[in-house]
């Protein structure tokens, strides 16, 4: 099964790759620029990518009997468990001289290690055959355990994993880094999302961008010097192209099998969203609003980066298997620590390493920062709205339902790596986050920003859903999320469209009348993001996602009281959250036309963008149907690390993490709390956008302060460009400076140095040493001129010289040498 | 082939060739086009031949070439290619190809251009080829006149500054390797002495069989630094740095392409193939230091881009930075108490992240400034801030471009990601304060470079001078464009074509370094206990 797994998801993965080779350097010839087939070619590739995960998933239920539907009753496990958790979660605390890995039996955290005999597992043949991870099936009936059989519920609950590699990217001795896959069902359930989304939005941008099949577009937002409105050629094959490719990388970024493919995919997101953003290129706006989103995110991949860095030089791999079965947990779920703070890991390799516990502190929050950044999670998220200035299908697609759920995804996925100190950051990043988006969408009043700034709240609700040991709320709010999210964008695209490019809510109003399909459709989406619900009759998806949320929130902080925050910001936050929703719907379906030019030529959209609509509503309002005994859920919960469902007590740092039992036990009072909140925000948006019983301009101007400060976002642009921006700039004209003037400075300095040396040196060759050698020279000559005058020629007078030189000679040999 | 005779033509058949011009009609511009051209493809092919004999399993040196050149000073003409020079000969071959292609758009006193430019590649080649020392030495003389040359005629406004300094400060270098040289030759061997660089390296961890007497450990630190000068000027690295953004500003494009994609590795090659394994005790010392230049490499390389406005500029700037990686990744070398290597593995892969990252930003940079070229061959301004709006107008060369300039950026899928990445990865292991900075590079590079993008290509219209003259790229050009993209995409895609090319040699490397790093430590030690 295997094997079929990993072509289905490869084919689904790699269609859309080739999609995007066709478009792009087929896409620009000729008239086929105006012709819609790039648009089919790409609609082909993930249409037929969603039928393979759709098979795939179908394949591994089969396979595996749907055994995570039929295994155990959450409930039940739940009770089974606590009881041996609490006694296990005491002791330590009575004998902490016990507490070392020696005593504790160590077992392995990971889904995919704890079992080997049953396990698949990639062979240690080092030519990277993919294929060779042999099967040692693991049956279904493995791990259907009875409620009464504890041990089996915390040992034999392994989710069925599927991993090996596809092919080698470097060896560098025992160091291997490869391309790999790994498939659970959380990677399923997100192909099926993303390839199903990612077809409905490709059909609607058919509709949305073909304004772009023409060769002379006419770009109204942009002012050329004549005065004039840009004129260029459109740009229909380039845009699906871009989807294309976003759609690979995201997929690749699902699949891989090790956290440095991950990285891999996370900056390929990155760039395609980057191009998609600024697709529209000649908008000022639009290029500094890709440039601002892929800094950004290159600020949260610095933070990945490093936390790669510390996890490749202790552990030596990246592959997920091998890290999840490295970190030794004991019975009670909790990282084993030795006597000073070090954990000693159990590699792949069979060594083992002693690894400080703060270390693994600084991996986890590192890999976590590229997860804030990806996620647009405080502080960080700033670029999120403004990547709004992207085509709506590309906000659906990229900036709501998958890429910025990347970061949760990869939350979840690495999940058995994050220590409970840094689960505490997550989950404080996730409620400062979501509380503080909610707070900006209030005051929004373009219709796309409003759903950019929601976007980022419930990020925060999946964020904060992981962070309190809600693994499975938190993913399971990803994919609802994602549902409804994408169905809202794309009917503001509807809305958009139909009233030619006007994103001002407050120039909108009625327009229910002009376009049903979309108000009716938004209205489910806005219902289901609103958490509403008739207990016991009807509830959508967001009521069941968010519940399981806030539930877990407030069983953490009836373990750790001094956490309160953690509740009450999104228990606020959802009474927020469901009246900017229904606000967002009153003021631009309901009640009276605020401009009569807008209404007049308002229309609804064409079948091509309503038949998505209709397509996604009934999944975005039904897709958790059942709850946490649904199908979503069930099949997510099926690979949730065995240690977080009985739940973590009493940690190094003192934090109780609530299991599934715990959870249950507050669920009705928590969904209430929700609910309520909920509805009094409903209830609160009619007041004031429903009917017309408060003046809404008024309590502007008496909330002035406020409002400013909410609608220049908490001034975080201001705050950033005034600590970051501009001294970068600055740092950066000093190095130039130091370049021209210090180095070359010191360099020219030289050089004049030089210069000036030779120049006397040619001054001593001139004067002193020609000087020397001419009065040398002068000497030689003068002496010989002196001679001139005893030089006659004569040689009478050379004679005479001889005979008085021979008698001198005599006479002093004679006089001084004695006989 | 023969090996004497393949080595011996990939290093002559430039010059070769560059003899026969001297002959040909200096008005017959095609034909002077067309032949060099022809002389570079040969090269390339002579070079591919090479890799299609070469044997990557074996780690050592491969195909080695000895002949007597100078018998009373032991001087030999030594060439032999491994693992480690094969990628560079490679490069070279392919870059001065594409440099060919380029050269179309010199327009003026072609025969000299064209001659100069292929004695430069035979240079060039030599120095990749040659195992003696003294040969290496000369090479590394006959590549730099041609280049002084080519700056000084072909270049821009200011080219006499930028040749003279371009050629001072290599000068400056080569006389401290001279120094080093001699240092080398006249220390080691006892009964004989030699500039044979295998032996010196065997001398080095005490295996040699025909030299009997090494550097002293302090002689290595002072010989290491000399070298390391040398080529830290050539690679080139914070602070001796300022030759590079005016050389590649002044140079015509065809030269920046070769100066960012080939001389700009022959600093780290000699790093690699000379000051290392001559000086495993030297590098040791120095490592900490290397590592710390490399990181201010990268930081200040990345700052100085973001504050330019030239585009040419920018981009030098851009190879500094880059180029402080491929330092980095050489010289995370981490020694413990016992003299022993930590985590070998990790050296191993900064080594390899650095050699990947020389091929990377060889591919990259040249691109880079091919693209810079070819719109200043069109505007005749280089002005950041008067561009803007060449999607449109030039959408296929815009194309091209992002593409190449992302590679630059590090972007995954493409060449410059995986040195990088690796390097950085490795890093952690030796300092975590170093690592930390060389990391935060990959912001800083994102921001110069999509900076750039947006103010080029991005945007309404073209705001500069000669808007009329902006015309789609030619086929000629896109063809160099798209040569240089898709091998980005191939190296990025399966880096371990490069380095499974790599493996053994480098592995043989680190094992090198470790033996000779406990030869010096011995040594010490006896010292200690004569003492």
């Amino acid at each position: 099964m295997g094997d079929t797994l990993k072509t289905l998801l490869m084919i689904a993965w790699l269609l859309p790759l080739f999609g995007f080779a066709v478009e792009i350097l087929w896409g620009p010839r000729g008239d086929r620029r105006t012709t819609r087939w790039p648009a089919w070619m790409a609609v082909a590739c993930i249409g037929s990518g969603f039928l393979c995960s759709l098979s795939a998933l179908l394949i591994w239920g089969s396979g595996t009997d749907w055994a995570v539907l039929q295994s155990h009753d959450s409930h039940d496990a739940g009770h089974a468990a606590p009881s041996d958790t609490h006694h296990e979660g005491v002791e330590p605390q009575e004998h902490p001289a016990h507490e070392s890995a020696q005593q504790n039996p160590i077992r392995p955290t990971a889904p995919v290690r704890a079992n080997d005999a049953a396990r698949w597992h990639l062979t240690t043949a080092a030519d990277g055959h993919a294929s060779d991870a042999h099967q040692n099936a693991h049956t279904a009936a493995g791990h259907t355990d009875s409620p009464s059989d504890s041990a089996a519920s915390s040992h034999g609950q392994v989710p069925l994993v599927y991993h090996g590699t596809i092919y080698r990217l470097a060896a560098f001795g025992s160091l291997i880094l490869s391309i790999d896959y790994y498939i659970d069902s959380l990677t399923l359930v997100m192909f099926t999302m993303v390839t199903l989304i990612a077809t409905c939005i490709h059909l609607f941008a058919i509709g949305y961008m073909s304004d772009e099949l023409t060769d002379e577009y006419v770009d109204h937002f942009v002012h050329t010097s004549d005065g004039g409105h840009l004129h260029r050629q459109g740009r229909f094959y380039r845009f699906f192209a871009f989807l294309s490719l976003f759609c690979f990388s995201m997929l690749g970024l699902v699949l891989a099998g090790n956290i440095f493919q991950v990285f891999i995919f996370w900056e390929l997101v990155g760039i395609c969203s980057y191009l998609l953003i600024g697709f529209y290129t000649e908008r000022h706006s639009a290029s500094t609003a890709a440039n601002k989103a892929f800094i950004m995110n290159r600020v949260g991949d610095f933070g990945f980066l490093i936390g790669l860095m510390v996890i490749w030089t202790w552990f030596g791999t990246f592959q997920f298997s091998d890290l999840f079965a490295s970190l030794p947990r004991d019975d009670a779920g909790r990282v084993v620590t030795g006597e000073y703070g070090e954990v000693a890991l159990a590699l792949p390799d069979g060594s083992s390493k002693q690894i400080p516990y703060t270390l693994l502190v600084v991996a986890g929050l590192g890999v976590f920062a590229g997860c804030i950044g990806k996620s647009a999670q405080f502080p960080l998220q700033t670029w999120l709205p403004d990547a709004m200035e992207g085509p709506t299908p590309v906000s659906a697609l990229v900036h709501s339902a998958t890429m910025v759920a990347a970061g949760v995804y990869l939350t979840g996925r690495f999940y058995p790596m994050f220590v409970p100190e840094v689960l505490l950051v997550i989950a404080y990043i996730g409620a400062v986050t979501l509380f503080l988006a909610a707070t900006i969408a209030v005051v929004a009043t373009d219709i796309k920003k409003v759903l950019a700034y929601s976007t980022i709240s419930q990020l925060g609700y999946m964020v904060l859903g992981l962070g309190v040991f809600g693994w499975a709320a938190g993913l399971f709010h990803l994919i609802t999320h994602a549902f409804f999210k994408s169905l809202m964008f794309l009917c503001s695209g509807s809305v958009i469209h139909g009233c030619h490019h006007e994103q001002e809510m407050t120039r909108m109003g009625g327009l229910r009348h002009r376009m049903p399909i979309t108000a009716f459709t938004m209205l489910v989406g806005v219902i289901a993001i609103a958490g509403l619900s008739i207990p016991g009759l009807i509830a959508f998806s967001g009521y069941h996602s968010k519940d399981a949320i806030v539930a877990t929130a407030l069983a953490f902080i009836q373990a750790n009281p001094g956490h309160f925050l953690l509740f009450l910001l999104p228990l606020l936050t959802a009474g927020i959250t469901a009246f900017y929703m229904f606000r967002l719907w009153f003021m631009t379906f309901a009640g009276e036309p605020r401009d009569a030019h807008v209404y007049d030529h308002a229309h609804e959209s064409p079948w091509i963008m309503t038949l998505p609509l209709l397509i996604l509503a009934p999944l975005a309002a039904f897709c958790a149907t059942g709850g946490e005994d649904g199908l979503l859920y069930r099949l997510l919960a099926g690979s949730e690390p065995n240690y977080v469902a009985a739940g973590v007590s009493s940690t190094a740092s003192g934090l109780t993490l609530p299991g599934h039992h715990a959870i249950h036990e507050v669920h009705s009072t928590a969904g209430t709390w929700a609910l309520v909140a909920a509805i009094a925000g409903t209830l609160l948006a009619w007041v004031l956008y429903g009917t017309k019983a408060v003046r809404v301009e008024d309590m502007k101007r008496q909330m002035a302060g406020l409002h400013r400060f909410l609608t220049h976002k908490w001034y975080f642009d201001e705050l950033y460009d005034a600590l970051f921006v501009q001294p970068v700039h600055q740092v950066a004209r000093f190095f130039a400076w130091i370049d021209r003037t210090l180095i070359d400075g010191i360099v020219h300095f030289a050089a004049r140095l030089t210069v000036l040396a030779s120049r006397w040196d040619r001054l001593f060759d001139e004067l002193f040493i020609d000087g020397l050698v001419n009065l040398v020279g002068r000497a030689t000559f003068s002496v010989g001129r002196s001679f001139h005058v005893v030089q006659t020629g004569r040689l009478r007078q050379y004679v005479m010289f001889i005979v008085v030189g021979v008698v001198a000679l005599f006479a002093v040999l004679f006089t001084t040498f004695p006989r | 082939m023969n090996p004497e005779v393949l080595l011996s033509l990939i290093i002559f058949a430039p010059a070769v060739g560059a003899f026969f011009l001297a002959f040909m009609d200096g008005r017959a511009v095609d034909q002077l086009r067309g032949f060099t051209l022809f002389t570079t493809i040969v090269t390339f092919g002579l070079s591919i031949l090479l890799w299609v004999q070469f044997d990557s399993s074996v780690s050592g040196i491969q195909m080695a070439v000895e002949l007597p050149w100078i018998p009373s000073w032991n001087i030999w003409y030594r060439l032999g290619v491994d693992g480690i020079s094969l990628p560079l000969v490679l490069l070279t071959g392919l870059v001065s190809m594409l440099a060919a292609v380029a050269s179309w758009s010199i327009n003026r006193l072609h025969k000299g251009y064209f001659i100069l430019f292929l004695l430069l590649e035979s240079g060039m080649m030599g120095v990749f080829l040659a195992l003696d020392f003294f040969l290496f030495y000369v090479f590394w003389e006959v590549m730099l006149l041609p280049m002084y040359f080519l700056i000084g005629i072909w270049g821009g406004p200011r080219k006499e500054y930028a040749a003279i300094k371009f050629f001072l400060f290599t000068l400056a270098g080569s006389i401290l390797m001279l120094i080093a040289m001699l240092m080398l030759y006249f220390q080691t061997g006892g009964q004989e002495h030699s500039f044979n660089l295998i032996e010196l390296a065997r001398v080095a961890s005490g295996t040699s069989e025909h030299l009997t007497q090494g550097l002293t450990p302090s002689m290595q630190i002072t010989a290491f630094i000399l070298l390391f000068i040398g080529f830290a000027i050539k690679m080139p690295v914070v602070p001796v740095h300022t030759w590079l953004p005016d050389a590649h500003v002044e140079a015509p494009t065809p030269i920046s392409m070769i100066l960012a994609g080939v001389l700009l590795k022959m600093g780290g090659y000699g790093i690699i193939r000379i000051a290392f394994p001559l000086c495993p005790w030297g590098t040791q010392a120095a490592a900490w230091v290397l590592v710390a230049i490399g990181a201010i490499s990268i930081i200040y390389g990345a700052f100085a881009a973001l504050a330019q406005t030239d585009f040419k500029r920018l981009v030098a700037y851009s190879s500094v930075s880059h180029m402080g990686y491929v330092l980095i990744g050489l010289a995370v070398w981490k020694m413990n108490e016992a003299s022993q290597t930590v985590n070998a593995d990790m050296w191993n892969m900064g080594i390899s992240g650095a050699m990947f990252q020389m091929i990377a930003h060889g591919i990259s940079s040249s691109g880079m400034f091919f693209m810079v070229g070819v719109i200043y061959d069109r505007v005749h301004h280089r002005n950041l801030n008067e561009f803007g709006g060449l999607t449109a107008r030039m959408p296929l060369y815009s194309g091209l471009s992002a593409g190449i300039f992302f590679a630059g950026l590090g972007l995954p899928g493409l060449c410059g990601f995986i040195g990088e990445v690796f390097v950085v990865l490795s890093s952690w292991n030796f300092s975590h304060v170093l690592a930390v900075i060389a990391a935060s590079g990959v912001i800083l590079t994102a921001g110069y470079i999509l900076w750039a993008l947006q103010r080029v290509y991005l945007g309404p219209e073209y705001k500069g001078p000669h808007a009329e003259d902006i015309t789609p790229i030619s086929t000629r050009e896109a063809t160099v464009g798209a040569v240089l993209l898709a091998l980005a995409i191939i190296l990025g895609v399966f880096p371990n074509l490069l380095f499974s090319m790599m493996n053994a040699s480098i592995t043989e490397l680190v094992t090198h370094m470790q033996t000779g790093y406990e030869h010096a430590a011995a040594a010490v030690q006896n010292l200690q206990a004569m003492r």
